[in-house]
Formats: C-alpha cells, sequence, structure tokens
C-alpha cells in the first residue's frame, strides 16, 4: 500500500469516500492548519475557527461528493468552504470581533516565541511587530482582507483565490494591490505611504 | 518599461510570481533608474517580509487535537450508516424504491377506503341502491316466513299475493325488473305495517339495500348460526309515494 503521505488529496479523498478512515485522517491532518488558520486570520476568533475547521470536514464527510475536481484544487474547495461557513456564521454573529477582542482570544504560547539565544528585547519587538500586523489585517474591509489572506499569507496562486473567492483574477489583482496599499498605510502609521511625488517627480518615469 | 507597467507588477515581482525573467529583470531595471519606483519597491518588499514573519508566527496554529477525534469518531458513525459502498448504495437505492412503493400502495388503499368502503361502512340501514327499479309490488302483509322464489322468467319481482287482503290486488301490471333479478332467490314482500291503503302503493319504487344478516332475524327468517356477526345481505325495499318503505324482500 503507498505511503498516504505521497498520495494527492483528490486521490485521498476518493479513499475516504470509498471508507478508508486513514486517508480521512491524512487528509484532515494536511489541510485542518490552512483552514484553520485561514478563519483565524481572517476572523482573529480561535473558537470561530475551531467551529469553522470542525464543519468544514464534517460537510466533507456527509457530501464529499460535492467536490468537483473540474473546478480546481481540493485545498482551494475546502477553504471556500471554510469561507462560506465563516461568514454564515460571522453574519449570525453580527459581524467580525474588533481587533483587542480577536487580541484576546487570539493568543497562542508559541506565537513569536523567542528563538534559542534571542535577547528578549528583538522578542519583544518581533512580537510587537507581528501584533501591528495583525491589527492591521483585521481592520481591513472583508473583501480586501481575503485577497491579503489567501494570497500572501497563504501563498495561494490568484487562480486557486479566484475560485475560492469565485472571482476573476483581475478582480483578486486589484483586491490584493489596494489591501496592500491599505495596510502599507496603516503599518506606517496613517501616513500616505506613496513617496512624496513632488520630490522626485523629476527623476520620475525617465526610463 | 514606465512607472505604470512596474505599478501594475510590482506584487508579482515582491511575491516572486513573475514567471518570465526577462520582464523580471526589465523590472528590476526600471527599478533602478526611477527613485519613485525603487522606493516603492522597497516598501512592498518590506510590507511581504511583514507579513511572512506573521504567517510565519501562526505556522504552529492547527485546530485542537479533540476536533479530530470527534470528526474521526462521525466518520466511523457515517461508515456504519451507510455500510460497505457498494452495499450501501445499493441498499439506499431499494429501500428509497420500496418507499415508494410503500407510500403508493397507501395512498390508493387510502383512496380505497375513502370511495367503496367508507360509504359501505356507514350506509346501515341508509339505502345505497344497487339496483333500483320501479315497480308496484304485491305484498303479502301476512307473510311470516318466506317462500323462496327462484325469480326466473316471472313478471316483475315474484311476489307473492294474498287475495284476501286489499293490498293484493293492487298493482297487477307490475313491470318487469332487470334482467339481472331474473336470476335472483327472493323471498315474498313482507309488509312492514307502515302502509294501511292502496294510496302509498300506488307509485311504490323499489329500492335495492344491503342489511346486517341480522334482519333476517328480525323478520324471523334463518337462524343464529346462518350468518357471520358482520355478514351483510341484499333486500328490495318498498318505497311508498310519500317515500316510506312499506314491503321488503330479501335476495337470495
Amino acid at each position: 500500500m503507498a505511503d498516504l503521505t505521497e498520495l494527492r488529496d483528490e486521490q485521498l479523498l476518493r479513499m475516504m469516500q470509498a471508507g478508508d478512515e486513514n486517508a480521512f485522517t491524512s487528509l484532515y491532518r494536511r489541510r485542518q492548519g490552512n483552514i484553520y488558520r485561514f478563519v483565524l486570520e481572517m476572523s482573529g476568533s480561535a473558537p470561530l475557527a475551531e467551529d469553522v475547521t470542525q464543519e468544514v470536514f464534517m460537510a466533507l464527510i456527509r457530501e464529499s461528493r460535492g467536490y468537483d475536481p473540474s473546478r480546481g484544487p481540493l485545498s482551494a474547495y475546502l477553504i471556500g468552504m471554510a469561507r462560506h461557513h465563516a461568514l454564515r456564521m460571522l453574519k449570525r454573529d453580527q459581524t467580525y470581533v474588533s481587533a483587542p477582542q480577536a487580541e484576546e482570544s487570539w493568543r497562542d504560547p508559541g506565537d513569536a516565541a523567542p528563538a534559542a539565544g534571542e535577547d528578549p528585547h528583538s522578542v519583544m519587538t518581533r512580537r510587537e511587530a507581528i501584533d501591528s500586523v495583525r491589527q492591521a489585517i483585521l481592520s481591513l474591509p472583508e473583501h480586501y482582507r481575503e485577497a491579503v489572506v489567501l494570497c500572501d499569507l497563504n501563498e495561494m496562486s490568484y487562480e486557486e483565490t479566484a475560485s475560492v473567492l469565485d472571482c476573476s483574477v483581475g478582480t483578486v489583482r486589484s483586491r490584493l494591490h489596494r489591501g496592500r496599499a491599505l495596510l502599507l498605510q496603516k503599518l506606517t502609521g496613517g501616513v500616505k505611504v506613496e513617496p512624496a511625488r513632488e520630490a522626485i517627480n523629476g527623476s520620475r518615469c525617465l526610463a | 518599461m514606465n512607472c505604470k507597467d512596474f505599478g501594475n507588477m510590482i506584487h508579482e515581482l515582491v511575491s516572486g510570481r513573475v514567471a518570465d525573467k526577462t520582464t523580471q529583470l526589465e523590472a528590476l531595471e526600471h527599478a533602478g533608474h526611477c527613485l519613485w519606483c525603487a522606493r516603492r519597491l522597497d516598501e512592498e518588499n518590506k510590507l511581504t517580509e511583514r507579513l511572512q514573519a506573521f504567517a510565519g508566527s501562526l505556522q504552529r496554529q492547527r485546530a485542537p487535537l479533540r476536533i479530530e477525534a470527534e470528526l474521526l469518531q462521525a466518520f466511523r458513525e457515517r461508515k456504519l450508516e451507510e455500510g460497505t459502498p457498494l452495499f450501501g448504495a445499493a441498499w439506499r437505492r431499494f429501500w428509497r424504491g420500496a418507499a415508494w412503493g410503500l407510500a403508493i400502495a397507501a395512498m390508493a388503499a387510502t383512496a380505497w377506503i375513502m370511495i367503496i368502503e367508507w360509504p359501505r361502512f356507514h350506509r346501515g340501514t341508509s339505502v345505497v341502491p344497487s339496483h333500483v327499479s320501479t315497480s308496484r309490488p304485491q305484498v303479502s302483509p301476512n307473510a311470516s316466513r318466506a317462500n323462496v322464489n327462484p325469480g326466473s322468467g316471472e313478471t316483475g319481482a315474484t311476489l307473492k299475493s294474498d287475495a284476501k287482503t286489499p293490498a293484493a290486488h293492487i298493482g297487477n301490471s307490475q313491470r318487469p325488473l332487470p334482467d339481472e333479478s331474473r336470476s335472483e332467490a327472493t323471498t315474498d314482500f313482507i309488509s312492514l305495517g307502515t302502509c294501511d291503503d292502496s294510496q302509498c302503493m300506488e307509485e311504490a319504487t323499489l329500492v335495492r339495500v344491503a342489511l346486517p344478516a341480522e334482519a333476517l332475524l328480525a323478520f324471523g327468517l334463518g337462524t343464529d348460526n346462518e350468518y357471520a356477526p358482520d355478514a351483510m345481505i341484499q333486500a328490495d325495499v318498498a318505497l311508498g309515494s310519500n317515500g316510506v318503505p312499506f314491503a321488503i324482500r330479501f335476495v337470495n
């Protein structure tokens, strides 16, 4: 029997449909982290991320034949399901939690843990930097946040992201562009990120 | 490449998504000449590093182990529900078909009961004519025990008449009953004592009804054990012009 870790998601899914428990476990362990992190990054809520992860795999157990391989990879399908579940739950619970609330529920002991020999000052600086990015991401409008989380944090391709968000690649690109611009603005303390055009205007576009 | 082109592809450039090496080199060369684009590239690179650091800090984030345990339990339960996939699917198809069959049979049975059996059940002494004809029966008011006549080719309801009673003279011009009644064995008409004059018999109507077999006993016919408790028998009831039954005879 082939090593399950070497099999593709789609193969594991077929084995799972045939009742193979090991295939299901393998698929779950391979994909649960992505789903959990995606919801955590989107919502800032660890309990919500747990609920959504469970819901997604429960749905896969119940209706695994809902996946159509011609529409994209299984990983994108699962993230798409997670997005739907998360949006549904968030609509039910009114809105995304605010950044300070998120910070309360999203605090992991291993988060930005010091490396061996790292001095406390640099650990604190790094932790602050991470917190500022987290808060900046959580404060983005939802559709920009989705693009940033999927493309930049989860390193999904534009095509996969378009499949998850059910929009065109062009829309993904423009949302990502705008989302990153907003992030830069927030992370530089509300100052417009773009350099003062007047100062460098003369040297611009000469090439 | 100009600044606009550079701006359009800057994200691909910093995330390493530019597949074409030549385009990548052109973009970097442009950034080397253009201060504005160089600064922008630097900021985008810093942002990407910060995002990567943030993503790296989350790499160890996982769903708790209890979720895996709960999902495995759900998976096993689901497997038990379905049985082996092939058998489960065939079994599900079978039960689906059987359920439809049962539903259709139940609907047909309900329709049968509502249309056929329900009126029969409620009929009791009510009149449900299986055969209605008009005739002017001759009534034997004194008949106590029926003479069963295999009603063959005689005219009308084969009625035994008592010439001594006035009623016996009424209705000499009976019309013949339909053919099916000719082969029936019937008793004589028995007076119900509700008609004392000949007037009500002038335009009598004969109605075929179903009655509980006990009715025979009421008229001194048959025996207790002859019929099942819920058996039904047929009878012809003569209705007077006023609609009141005045005579009855039992069929078969």
